[in-house]
């Protein structure tokens, strides 16, 4: 078994067949995906059973999880009170949401600067000096434009994607295989159906790959906006165990933080291979 | 009839800093309905412009190009172009990669599927409808580019190096495959090679094209019965004149290379 590459198809032929079957491969990749988190786990709870003194500042998971379970996974008091399962899903929520926008803004309007050459020398310049701005530095503009709440928080996120998304589209038309576009037009297809029916579809999976890569800049935003102003969501949680100086809390809204991250991102990998499958067919 | 006529063709590219380039120059051929002609020459003699223009995919830069009386302007129904290899859409299954033309050219669904199914039968990949395009060999995506073509109840099928990407002996089979299928629909093909053997394998009538600028030097009618095999008698004299040809092509291209290489330099 040599790793995901028996994942492709015909792989099998060049694999020993009956030792490959003993274990599913999926089973063999999640254990090796595993046992490097077990055994940081396992170090950590050791040192704090042996008596270490950073066991106070840096709490195990066996006493922050029995923190979450003690207080009801409710954290927080009065008006800042929040439970742990619906801070996960409004930050969750509020990154896709704004992944999404941006994805169709930033491929229409890449699109669309495309079609004239005027058109993208023009406005090219001014996406390439907005692109640098980092999504976190949009936060204090958010909260002036749309006060405290999601919009704020899609907002954010939108506009740290969307520069990139744009250019990575233009990128993207530029490279279409010409052939394909010759082949369409040779088949009848108009100039609105060669951009519709190949253009737009040849640079979905590259734009899609840009959007994966920029997504933990977004899923960061996400949470120092939460931390600095939203008032709820898994940024305020880790906020709320340092003004409580609970250092549980803190490790906890972080763990939440890596897990939900790790899950957003494995989802956008997913649509990756199912939906946009043929960058990785080329 | 529907006759294909280059009169005087040429084609001059500009580069952005000015410099043309003169791609083609004076070329004039003429192609009867039905008839196999194959265009032979060495990379870079402006072949596959040759056929772009024809099918209407790049403007003359001078002469004309009628197809059946009329000016090419503009890609022309019943003209339609097999590419090499990659030219399928990736994101199509094998179904929607034959149905494309049709469904561009809005023609309903139910007439759609019957002649896609038609052709896909041909082309005998009915198995293999569903599949996408890197699901499946060379030889399959040629034939499906092929079936592509057939769909359209085309008059003309321009062929642009199709089997260059393929091994040996796909090569082989898929030139047999496109012989049966020239034979049972008569289709017009303009296939362009760079392969001499392919040429007189194939061909009514071979074309033969110099470099720079790309002009026609020969044409090569081959009096060979059919079904030919390149261990027949006649096959070897029809190869070593084009062979013939061929080299004394390459050797002053790059004989001219060279001095054109030397004048820049100077």
């Amino acid at each position: 078994m040599q790793g995901t590459g028996s994942l492709e198809p015909g792989a099998a032929l060049d694999a020993a067949p009956e030792r490959a079957r003993v274990v599913p491969s999926w089973a063999a990749a999640l254990l090796k995906a595993l046992v490097p988190w077990a055994a940081i786990i396992a170090v950590w709870e050791a040192a704090a059973l042996a008596g270490w003194s950073g066991a106070v500042l840096f709490p195990p998971p066996s006493a922050f999880i029995a923190f979450a379970i003690q207080s009801d996974f409710r954290v927080g008091f009065g008006r800042e009170s929040m439970t742990i399962p619906v801070a996960i899903v409004a930050s969750a929520l509020r990154v896709l949401a704004g992944l999404a926008v941006g994805f169709v803004a930033a491929v229409v309007t890449g699109i669309l600067i495309s079609t004239s050459k005027t058109v993208s020398d023009m406005v090219l310049p001014v996406i390439r000096g907005l692109a640098p701005i980092a999504p976190i530095a949009w936060i204090p503009l958010g909260i002036v434009l749309f006060g405290i709440g999601n919009p704020t928080a899609v907002f954010v996120v939108f506009m740290g994607v969307y520069f990139i998304l744009t250019i990575s589209t233009v990128a993207a038309v530029n490279t279409v295989d010409r052939r394909l576009i010759k082949t369409a037009r040779s088949y009848g297809a108009s100039k609105s159906q060669v951009w519709t029916r190949v253009i737009f579809p040849a640079v979905l999976p590259e734009v899609f790959t840009m959007l994966r890569i920029n997504f933990f800049a977004a899923w960061m935003a996400v949470l120092a906006a939460e931390m600095v102003g939203l008032k709820n969501g898994l940024g305020m949680m880790i906020i709320l165990g340092r003004e409580m100086f609970n250092t549980k809390l803190i490790l906890l809204g972080m763990c939440m933080v890596g897990a939900t991250g790790y899950l957003v991102d494995a989802l956008l990998v997913q649509i990756q291979r199912k939906v946009l499958w043929w960058q990785q067919a080329r | 009839m529907k006759t294909l006529s280059c009169q005087h063709v040429g084609k001059v590219w500009m580069s952005p800093g000015g410099l043309s380039v003169q791609a083609l120059k004076d070329v004039s051929l003429t192609v009867q309905q039905g008839e196999f002609v194959a265009i032979l020459g060495p990379t870079g003699c402006g072949k596959s412009t040759l056929l772009e223009m024809i099918a209407g995919l790049e403007p003359t830069t001078s002469g004309r190009i009628l197809f059946d009386g009329k000016q090419v302007t503009g890609p022309e129904p019943g003209v339609v172009m097999v590419f090499q290899e990659h030219s399928l859409f990736p994101w199509l299954s094998v179904r929607d990669n034959v149905g494309f033309g049709l469904s561009v050219k809005r023609v309903v669904s139910a007439e759609r599927e019957r002649r896609v199914d038609q052709v896909i039968d041909r082309v005998r990949l009915t198995r293999f409808g569903r599949h996408r395009p890197h699901q499946l060999s060379g030889g399959m995506k040629q034939r499906v580019a092929i079936a592509r073509a057939l769909v359209e109840n085309p008059d003309f099928i321009m062929m642009d190096e199709p089997f260059a990407a393929l091994d040996f002996q796909t090569r082989v089979l898929m030139q047999r495959f496109l012989l049966e299928i020239w034979l049972e629909f008569r289709p017009t093909i303009i296939f362009v090679t760079h392969h001499i053997d392919e040429a007189v394998l194939l061909a009514d009538r071979v074309v033969v094209m110099s470099a720079g600028p790309g002009r026609i030097i020969e044409e090569v009618r081959i009096d060979l019965a059919r079904p030919r095999r390149m261990t027949d008698s006649g096959f070897n004299d029809y190869r070593a004149r084009l062979t013939e040809l061929m080299e004394c092509e390459v050797m002053r291209a790059y004989a001219e290379d060279d001095a054109g290489a030397i004048s820049d330099a100077g």
